[in-house]
């Protein structure tokens, strides 16, 4: 398995033909996206469209070069046996991210632009993080010994392109854009009050995913 | 249950918390002149002495347990460094009360084993240690027990701050100790676990074995003992009890330890072993003012097992909350 760094300088030259903006990407992410202060993400997963197929997580598997059943999302089956609905949780981006608080190397941190992302230089593998994330979204690297989870795609994403969950979404249940543009379809969808975050009262304030839930 | 911690953190929180445990009955002991009852204090030796070498090893499989650590072991330096992490805060307990428990036991060697001091003369390669031993003796001990015990109470309370540190995401570990108030009830598990667990390796075990369990103020000392087990027994009991109201995860979790699948152990290892069998014994002790071997044997082992069952048991009852 090769990702993350090496996988990074990888998706630089891969992403050179997606991205007017590749000379963004400098080896490793910029702590802050000074090129685009205020971008601000958003990816709207509507559970009424969503059929649980499981494309998304298979999606994000081969783009982060995931080994076998390893996916930094994974699916809830909610609702009952004749009526069921699928939750899709992955990294939830939070604007107080409780894995960041408990980590004791600050190998996480939290970009500017809401993205939380690991560096793994710094990661001792201690799995504090994945004890204090109440969403249960990251997965443990056996590999390399580090915490690793959903970084939104942010090469791509930077690059103007979209992350592997997005594009691979059969019924289109995923919505992925800028929520400091208000005519985006995110923000409309935000504006409109049907996508909420989840789980609100966990306090970590979700800043980045948001779910449309009309089942139940 | 949860299973990424599971018993190489159960057994290396029970060796922290057995060394800041037996840890602080040394030092109570110096400091209420129990140690100068007689020459030969097992329980102060063993107190001052064994952790240590015990948080040491703690230590050690700790890092072990790392991923990335272990094979690139500089990043364990970037563990000292962000402070809003209950777990660096614990790396620095632990880097401080490693030196000063060692010099602290020491200390107590050459105090009680003068014969150790002419043996240390002997050694030029050990000369290197003489600013100690020619220090006024009991003094610098008494400063080193002082310092400990503040570091052996901070070890202990970490151990369970940690895992109530995680907030929401887990809610059996963040159970408040009072209800309504923010103090989480670990912490105060973890200490009083740490103590009963530290008492029974120095005065249940070592005292009976080397002096037939004729401790000055024996009857004080079990009586003490006998208020910390009934303090974890309500401990665990508001725990379970606070679990079982709340519903969701911190049902589900207290379930699997009472009535569910580590009920076995709960019912056998902890609540007999750790709370009704010594409590039993202790009371025994109390009225005695000192153990007879039997009591004081299988009460010390008793505890010292129930300790790391504690732990093992209230690590994979972590049950996350529901989504
Ligand atoms: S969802 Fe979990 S991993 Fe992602 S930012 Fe929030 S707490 Fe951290
Ligand atoms: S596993 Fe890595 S990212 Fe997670 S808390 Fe430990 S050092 Fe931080």
């Amino acid at each position: 398995m090769e990702i993350s760094r090496r996988r990074f300088l990888g998706l630089v030259a891969a992403g050179a033909a997606v991205a007017a903006s590749a000379p963004l990407l400098k080896g490793t992410l910029p702590a802050t996206a000074s090129e685009r202060p205020k971008a601000r993400y958003a990816l709207v997963i509507d559970t009424t469209k969503c059929t649980g197929c499981g494309a998304c997580i298979e999606a994000c598997r081969l783009r982060n070069h995931l080994p076998e059943g390893i996916s930094y999302i994974y699916r809830i089956v909610k609702g009952n046996n004749r009526e069921p609905w699928f939750l899709m949780i992955q990294c939830q981006h939070c604007a107080n991210p409780p894995c960041a608080t408990v980590c004791p190397t600050n190998a996480t941190y939290r970009r500017e632009d809401g993205v939380v992302l690991i560096d793994e230089r710094l990661c001792v593998g201690c799995k504090y993080c994945m004890q204090a994330c109440p969403y249960q979204a990251r997965v443990y690297d056996e590999e390399r010994g580090v915490a690793d989870k959903c970084w939104l795609c942010l090469p791509w994403v930077l690059g103007g392109g979209l992350p592997a969950c997005v594009e691979a979404c059969i019924p289109g249940a995923r919505f992925f854009g800028r929520a400091d543009d208000p005519n985006s379809e995110v923000s409309q969808l935000i504006a409109s009050g049907r996508a909420q975050p989840l789980h609100p009262e966990f306090g970590t304030d979700p800043s980045i995913l948001f779910y449309v839930i009309e089942a139940e | 249950m949860q299973t990424t911690w599971g018993w190489l953190p159960a057994i290396y929180l029970f060796l922290g918390g057995l060394g800041a445990g037996a840890l602080m009955v040394a030092a109570i002991f110096e400091f209420f002149g129990e140690r100068y009852q007689s020459d030969f204090c097992p329980t102060a030796l063993v107190g001052a002495t064994v952790p240590g070498p015990l948080v040491i090893l703690g230590t050690i499989l700790l890092i072990f347990d790392l991923g990335a650590g272990l094979r690139e072991p500089w990043r364990i330096f970037y563990m000292f460094t962000h402070f809003s992490s209950v777990m660096t805060w614990g790396v620095w307990l632990l880097t401080f009360f490693i030196p000063v428990s060692l010099v602290y036991g020491f200390l107590e060697v050459l105090d009680t084993f003068p014969a150790a001091r002419d043996w240390l003369r002997g050694r030029r390669w050990l000369h290197w240690t003489k600013f100690l031993w020619n220090l006024p003796l009991r003094r610098t001990k008494r400063v080193f027990a002082g310092i400990g015990l503040g570091l052996a109470i901070g070890v202990a309370i970490y151990t369970g701050i940690l895992l109530s540190a995680v907030g929401p995401a887990i809610p059996f570990w963040s159970t408040p100790a009072f209800p309504g108030l923010h103090i989480p009830l670990m912490p105060f598990l973890f200490l009083a676990s740490a103590f009963s667990t530290g008492e029974s390796l120095t005065v249940d075990l070592m005292a009976t074995l080397f002096v037939d369990g004729r401790i000055p103020r024996g009857r004080r000392v079990h009586l003490i003992h006998l208020a910390v087990i009934t303090a974890e027994a309500l401990l665990i009991s508001h725990l379970l009890i606070h679990a079982f109201g709340e519903g969701g995860a911190a049902a589900e979790a207290a379930r699997q330890i009472a009535l569910g699948q580590h009920s076995l152990v709960f019912w056998v290892f902890v609540i007999l072993l750790a709370i009704i069998f010594p409590f039993v014994g202790h009371l025994y002790a109390a009225g005695l003012g000192r153990h007879l071997k039997p009591s004081g044997i299988s009460s010390g082992i008793s505890i010292l097992f129930s300790g790391l069952f504690l732990r093992y048991l209230i690590l994979v009852g972590g049950i996350h909350a529901f989504l």
